[in-house]
Parts: C-alpha cells; structure tokens; sequence
C-alpha cells in the first residue's frame, strides 16, 4: 500500500529555493490537492514526488521506500499533464500502451489492459486515431487511459483540467472523481484554481512560496483558516478584512473597534487576545446580513442583483472596499447607507503576525 | 491595371531570367546530344545528329570505367557520412536544447566556430595520414562527417526545441529509459528536419569538389566531381563528352531538386538563419 | 521502530546516489570525437605547423618566416587582396540582386513557382560543372557570350583572359550560382513581415519606394546580415570555382588564399600552404566577427 510522506524536501535552483522544506503525510488512497497562487512551487512539488525534478534536501518516501535517488520508472507514478503530453507519431491505442511495450508486458495482456482502460474512460472508439484527430476533452481521456493501464499506487495531475473550457471541465471533475473512487489509489492533484481543491479534495494543502500554509480537510479549511494567506485564498468570493483593535473582553466574546467598523462582537475563548491588541477581523461575504442597528456601516456601490441573491460593494468609512453577498434580491440603490451584522461565531481574528486567534 | 502590369512585369521576368538561368542549361543539354566535331565550336547550333546516347557511353567507359567507380564511391560517401550526420548531429542537438550545463556555451561555440573556419588542409593530412585514412573512403566519409555537424547540429537544436519536453517526460514516467526517449519519440518527432536535413547535405557532399581533391587522390578513389576532369586537357577537349558528363552528375541533384524542394529551401534558410 | 531505521539505513545511502540524468552528456560522444580528432586536432595543429619548414616527416622550426613571405611575395599578397575583393563583391551583388528577386518574387508577380525553381536550381548544381560551363560560354572568341555580344556589334572583353577582368568574371559566375540561396532567405525574411505595417503605411500615404525603403528593408534587416554574414564567409573560402575557371590565372591575376594554399600545397611547401590556412582563419575572425557583431548591433537597435 503506498502512501507518501515528504520529510524538510527542498528544492532550489541555483542560490534560488523554490520549495523550503516540505513535511506532508499522505494516507493510501487520499485524494490531496496542492493549491496555491501561479508560481508558488506546486508543479514543482509534485515534480519531485514525480521524480522529473532532483530533490535538493529532505527525504521522500511513497510506500515504505526512500525514493529520492529512484528513477521515475520504479516509483509507482503515473502522471497526467497539463498539456496531455501525448505522443503525436502514435495512435491512442499506441499512447496508451507505450509504457507496457517498454515494460515488455506480453502482447495479449497489453492489448487486454488498453481496452480494459478505454472502457473505463469510454473511449474505444478513439483507439486508432492521432492525438491530432481529438478534442481537447478527449485528449484528457486519453492522457488519464495512459495513466490507468500502469496501475500506479499513486496519480499525479498537473492542472490537468485547465485547458479545458469551462462545461467540459465540470464534466470531467466529476470522471476523475469517480475514478478515484474506483481505482483505489492515492491521487494527488495540482490546481491553482480553489473551487477545483475544494470540490475534488479529501486534504487540501495550501501552498505559498514554496511554504505549506495549512492542510486540512476542504471545510477545515474554510471555517479555521491558519493565516491570512489561507483565509483569503480559500472561498470565493475573497474574504474581507479590516484592520481592528481588541475594544473589550465579555466573557467569550471580544468586541473588536478600528477605523471602519464599532464594536464588532466575536466569539472567542477567553485569554486568547487582550485589549488593545492589534488584530486583522476576516468576514466571509456570505455571513454579513442586513441589521438596521449593525456595526458595520458603509456606502453602497456597486450592487449586481442575481435573483436568488445579491451582491453588494461597501464602501467602508476608511475607503476600503468589502463585498457582501446577501440572500435574496435586496433592492439597493448606489449611494445610499447600510449596516451590516455578522454572527460572532462566523467573524474571525487574525494577529499582527496574520496567524489566526484559533476559535477552538 | 494592377493586373496588368503583374503580367508585363511576370513575362519580363521570365524573358530575364529564361536567358540568365536556363540558357546555360540548354546548352549544357544540346552539347551533350552534338558530335565531337559540332561541340567543338562551342555555339548555341542544334544538334545535328543525335549523338546523346554514344556520348553517355563514352563517357561512362572511359578511363577504365571510372565514371561507375566514381558514381559508386560518391553514393557510398553521401549516404554513410549522411546517416552518421543525421543521428550524431541529432543526438547532440537533442542534450544541447534540453539539458542546461556550463558545457553549453563552449559547444556551441565550437559549432559556430567549425561554422567560419576554414580546414587547416595539411595538418589533416598529415593526420590522416598518421591514422592511416588518408586517401581511404573511411577517412573522406569521417572529414564529411566532421565539417558537415556544425550546420546539421544547428537545424536539429532549432528544432529539438519546438519538441515540448512535457513529452520526453511523459515518456520517462512511462519507464522510457534515455535511448527510448531519445529513438522511440524524439527521434520520430525529428522526421522533418531529418529530411531536410538528408536533402541538403546529401546535395553538399554529392556536390563536394575540394575535400576528394585533397583527401581522396587516386583514380581508384575518384568521386564524381573529379570525373569532370577527364575530357580536358589543355589542347583538345572533348566537349561533347565534358558536357554529357556534367549532365549525368547533375541529373542526382536534379531529382532531389524535383522531389525535394520545399524541404532544401526550408533547411538551407532555417539552417542560415540560426547561423 | 528501530526496524524502521534499520530499513531506513541503506536507503539513505542511496539518497546520496544522484539520478541520472535523462539527458545523457554520452550522447555528444560520437561526434565530439570525430569532431575533434578531424577539425579541431588539426587546426591546432595548423597554429604550430605555420611556424615550420614541412615535409610531412619532419618539420624545421623557421619562426615567422611563411608569414613573412606572405607579406613579401607580391602573388601572395595579391592572392590576399584578392580573397576581400571576392568576397565583398560576390556578397555585395547576393544582396543587391537576392533582395530585388525576393521582393518580385513575393509580389503578384504571374509565373512564381517558375521564377523561384529556376532562380534556386543553380545552388543545388556542382560547382565545378558550372565554373566549366561558364569557362566554355565566356571564351574571349568562341564563347557564347561574346558571340552574342558581337550580333549587336558589342566586342566583348576576355571575361577569363583580361587579368583586370577575371576575378570579377568568377565572382559573377559565383553570383549566378548563389543568389538563389540569398533570394529564398529573404523570401522568408519577407513573408514574416507583418502586412499591418504595410496597411499603415498606406494609409500614411507612402508611395511604393518609400514603402521599399522604409518598411522592407529595415524590417528584413535579420536576412540581410544572414545573406551578408553567410555569403561573405563563402566568398572568402572560395575555392571550387576559382580553381575550375581560372586556376588562379591569367598569371596570379584571380588567385585567393584558398587556392594559394592549394598551390603551395601541391609544390611541396607545406609549411607555407598552412601558414595560408592561418591566414586566412585571421582574415575571417577579424572580418567577420566585427562583421556580424555590427550587423547585429544595428539589428537591437531597430
Ligand atoms: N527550471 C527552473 N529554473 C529556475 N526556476 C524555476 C524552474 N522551474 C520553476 N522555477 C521557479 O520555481 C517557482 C515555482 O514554479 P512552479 O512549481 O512551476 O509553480 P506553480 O505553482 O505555478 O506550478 C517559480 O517561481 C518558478 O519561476
Ligand atoms: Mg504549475
């Protein structure tokens, strides 16, 4: 059974360090997500667990093997790119079955696992075209069938959905879902996109700058941000922040004051924040609601009515900027005052270093 | 009007360059069809018997059948020096594009460098000498071999570089080892500039007059550019079989001409181009 | 526990190991050899040679004495001369001529595909077939040429036979045969123009030579430092031709270096005919490599 563990892995190119000491348990048959902003070191992370980058520091271990000096071929991979990588002078049929021929896997029993893969990924019928004669979609089939008939212990994906327009791309979240499902093996995949993370994930990890932010489970996530960076990173639309000094302390609850907002109350345990303590509050637009006497007051702008809800641009006392999201159609006009109240339970702090005020 | 004058402009054009470029060639062929005594007068006459096919006959006999030896070793030395240039120069190209060392900058630039510099003439002689290739098919297919990667090195780096490495590396997780990734993908994905690649230098060597004239002396070795030697000599010419001998060694250029000509000009410029 | 390290031990030997890479340095092997045994050996080899007395058993160290005699002998220096005459006329008319045939040729011109067939041909045609060829068509009485020239009551001059002459007859000969070559660069350096510049030019009112001048010609500027580059390397090892329509004669009216080194060569002084080879590589480094760090100089500046 081959699960990974990455223990202080680095990598640096040059004097650069693009990944600065990585330490990730992954159980066997996890679905992971590395998540995080274009060019923070997700592709190369998964690079190295790949074995297509050298690992400059730290250990890697998939199964119960140090694998860092192992050749990609024996690691038990088999990889899904962004491009699909596939061979252009071969059939899909041939694409699919280059890594056995190299394997030398008897004829018969080659030909057996490729149809068997087409099948799972319902493309029998494209087995004697040119990658040339697909669709993108079908592409990414392809790509995937050429990962299924190695039976790797573990999958990695590298964006693989993102040359994928939009419908087709929920189409086929859903395929490597099921197939996850199915194929029992450890999958782990690399979005920059965290509605991607979110929906495919059993364990999140956040990455910035070649640093784990947090990992966790996709609501772990969302409710108990570690940092700023997370908060703001997982959800959508943005969480909104402001700055906020601790005013008083009433038993588990802090009311937090600033430029833009007065006495916003928070549920906390005691002990946690002092008064006067400097402090970032994080608000999801969806949990501000409207409440004639709430504390957060600001000036509507922008105001898009969707029906089933609205989203509303509050210009802050101070000029920043926050976006409420709020149930059903509320008409608004642009200009005009409104106050905002949110549940004590749902309002986060973060201290002067960004690090959350844990709330558990 | 504008068409108009794209077709006055087109027939001139053809009118110029019908008396700059082909002209020469008619005469090549009607001297190769004269008798010895009509192509000795060196005009632009039509033939007046019909003489190609004796005079190919001549041609090809003369000196002990030299011309079938010299067709012989000019094939053996196009088509083994080009197959060794297609798979070294490719080969190289390939690790120059992909993989980044401080070896980089020196290779290529001994590559432009072999580009511009003449051959040091004696000295190779000597050393070929020395390594017992002087004079030998061996030796002349080698120095082919060594003056001609330079050129071929640049048109396949140009082009292994177009080739993404997602797909060196879709095969190495595949379980590719180095010489699978390098002949069962890469190489294939080479065809192109492999063929323009066989075309130009095998047009180049064919063609090569001053190496053989240097390092492959001997009637027994003669290449095909040194057969055109045969019929001159400073009193009597015999031009009717100097020109059928010019028109049997053209006729191999020719036919890649025909069959091969937008792979030549793709090469030649790409291959300018880079150097 | 402990048995975990224990397995864990030997592995952390191999994480020592480094992988190899994909990209195996033997790969350059082959031709590295053949490279260095065959070019690079023997132009080092030249450096020391130049410098010696030779007979290809043994050598006499004479210092700078070849070189000198380079410099004294008045063929040889004529032969110097004449190598930068070659190469400067010869890749001056490639330009001249490659760029007018290209711009025609990418024009709306009837009969293209004739046009360039029959422009290109001659580059792919043996050198030495057509210097003959052209020796026969330029006899001073009986070629071709002048025969021509004579039904319109023009004498001709000996193209072969003028001492003054016979130079730039060859490099014309060498212009017919290569401008083919230069033509289909700048057709390729023609076509990636991008139209838009021609569109606002015309709604800038220019004319056509103005469009030649100020949109062609600097936007294919990367072609004519090929064309120039290319051509002028070749001009000045130009051997095959020179040595199949004039030997180097009348007299040493168009020898160049390469078919000096040939003659020296051929009476024995090899001593001397590499000290040619060393002369002529310092002509092409100082010629061409100011050459093309100006052309491509001016090329980052556009
Ligand atoms: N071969 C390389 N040489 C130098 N820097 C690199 C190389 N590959 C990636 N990087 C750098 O490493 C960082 C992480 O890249 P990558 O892992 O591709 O990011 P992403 O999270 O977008 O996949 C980037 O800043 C990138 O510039
Ligand atoms: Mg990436």
């Amino acid at each position: 059974m081959a699960g990974l563990e990455l223990r202080q892995l680095r990598k640096s190119y040059g004097k650069v360090e693009v990944i600065k000491g990585v330490d990730l348990t992954i159980e066997h048959g996890e679905f992971v997500v590395f998540v995080g902003p274009s060019g923070c070191g997700k592709s190369t992370l998964l690079r190295m667990i790949a074995g297509l980058e050298d690992i400059t520091g730290g250990e890697l271990v998939i199964g119960d093997k140090v694998v860092n000096a192992v050749e990609p071929r024996d690691r038990g991979i088999a990889m899904v790119f962004q491009s699909y990588a596939l061979y252009p002078h071969m059939t899909v049929y041939d694409n699919v079955g280059f890594g056995l021929k190299l394997a030398r896997t008897p004829k018969e029993v080659r030909d057996q696992k490729i149809r068997e893969a087409a099948r799972i990924l319902q493309m029998e019928h494209l087995l004697d075209r040119k990658p040339s004669q697909l669709s993108g979609g079908q592409r990414q089939r392809v790509a995937i069938g050429r990962a299924i008939v190695r039976q790797p212990e573990v999958f990695l994906f590298d964006e693989p959905l993102s040359n994928l327009d939009a419908a087709l791309r929920v189409d086929m979240r859903m395929e490597i879902s099921k197939l996850h499902s199915e194929l029992d093996a450890t999958m782990i995949y690399v979005t920059h996109d965290q509605v991607e993370a979110m929906t495919l994930a059993d364990k999140i990890v956040v990455l910035d700058g070649g640093v784990v932010q947090q990992v966790g489970s996709p609501i772990e996530l969302y409710k108990h941000p570690a940092n700023l960076f997370v908060a703001g990173f997982i959800g959508s639309p943005k969480m909104n922040f402001v700055e906020v000094n601790a005013d008083k302390i009433v038993g588990e609850t802090v009311h937090v004051s600033g430029p833009d907002v007065v006495g916003v109350p928070v549920a906390l345990p005691a002990g946690k924040v002092h008064p006067g303590d400097k402090l970032t509050l994080g608000v999801r637009p969806h949990d501000l609601v409207v409440a004639p006497s709430g504390a957060i007051v600001g000036r509507v702008g922008l105001v898009e009515r969707l029906g089933n809800e609205t989203i509303v641009n509050l210009e802050l006392p101070s000029g920043a900027s926050w976006l409420a999201v709020l149930d059903g159609d509320q008409a608004l006009k642009r200009g005009e005052s409104l106050a905002l109240d949110v549940d004590p339970a749902k309002a986060l702090l973060f201290d002067a270093n960004g690090l959350a005020v844990a709330a558990g | 009007m504008k068409k108009r004058t794209s077709i006055l402009g087109g027939a001139a054009a053809i009118a110029a360059t019908f008396v700059v470029f082909v002209i020469p060639f008619i005469f090549i062929i009607l001297m190769a069809f004269k008798d010895r005594q009509q192509s000795a007068l060196r005009d632009f006459s039509l033939p007046t018997g019909f003489h190609f096919w004796e005079n190919v006959v001549e041609v090809v006999k003369t000196r002990n059948w030299m011309m079938i030896t010299a067709f012989i070793n000019s094939s053996i030395i196009t088509v083994v020096s080009v197959t060794l240039l297609v798979i070294f120069a490719a080969m190289v190209g390939y690790v120059l594009a992909r993989r980044k060392t401080r070896w980089n900058g020196l290779i290529e630039f001994l590559v432009l460098a072999g580009l511009m510099v003449p051959p040091a003439v004696v000295p190779t002689i000597w050393l070929l000498q020395g390594l017992q290739l002087f004079g030998t098919l061996h030796g002349m297919i080698l120095i082919e071999v060594a003056y001609n990667l330079p050129f071929s090195i640049i048109l396949y780096r140009a082009f292994v570089a177009t080739i993404p490495r997602d797909l060196d590396e879709a095969a190495i997780i595949d379980g590719a080892r180095p010489l699978d990734v390098f002949f069962r993908i890469v190489l294939p994905l080479l065809w192109p500039v492999t063929v323009t690649n066989i075309v130009v230098q095998s047009v180049g060597i064919f063609n090569d007059f001053t190496n053989p004239l240097y390092y492959l002396p001997g009637n027994a070795n003669a290449t095909v550019q040194l057969t055109l030697y045969n019929f001159q000599s400073q009193f009597s010419t015999a031009y009717n079989l100097l020109f059928t001998n010019i028109l049997l060694i053209t006729i191999p250029p020719l036919l890649v001409f025909m069959f091969f000509n937008r792979q030549i000009v793709a090469g030649m410029t790409a291959g300018a181009v880079k150097g | 526990m402990s048995a975990s390290t224990m397995a864990g031990s030997p592995n952390r030997a191999e994480t020592r190991a480094i992988k190899r890479s994909p990209y195996p340095g033997w790969f350059f092997t082959p031709a590295a050899i053949i490279y260095s045994v065959l070019f690079l050996v023997p132009t080092f080899a030249s450096l020391y040679f130049s410098l010696t007395r030779w007979t290809l058993f043994d050598s006499e160290f004479i210092g700078l004495e070849n070189f000198a005699q380079f410099l004294r002998e008045p063929f040889l220096i004529k032969g110097l001369i004449n190598t930068v005459i070659y190469a400067a006329v010869t890749s001056g008319l490639k330009v001249v001529v490659g760029l007018l045939l290209a711009v025609m040729l990418t024009s709306q011109i009837v009969g293209r595909g004739y046009l360039r067939s029959v422009i290109f041909f001659p580059v792919l045609v043996s050198t030495v077939g057509v210097g003959i060829t052209f020796t026969v068509l330029m006899h001073p009485t009986q070629g071709m040429i002048n025969e021509t020239l004579a039904l319109f009551g023009i004498a001709g001059p000996g193209w072969l036979t003028d001492p003054n002459l016979a130079l730039y007859s060859v490099a014309l000969v060498d212009v017919w045969k290569g401008v083919g070559l230069a033509t289909v660069i700048y057709i390729a350096g023609l076509v990636a123009i991008p139209q838009d510049y021609y569109e606002a030019a015309r709604i800038d009112g220019a004319t056509p030579w103005q469009n030649f001048w100020y949109v062609t010609l600097p936007l294919c500027r990367p072609a004519t430092s090929t064309v120039i580059t290319l051509s002028f390397i070749g001009g000045l090892r130009t051997f095959d031709l020179i040595w199949a329509m004039t030997k180097g004669g009348p007299g040493f009216a168009s020898d160049t270096i390469a078919s000096v080194i040939y003659k020296q060569y051929q009476a024995g002084f090899y001593g001397l005919s590499t000290a040619g080879n060393v002369v002529l590589f310092i002509l092409i480094a100082l010629l061409v490599v100011p050459l093309t760090m100006f052309l491509n100089r001016k090329q980052g500046h556009e």
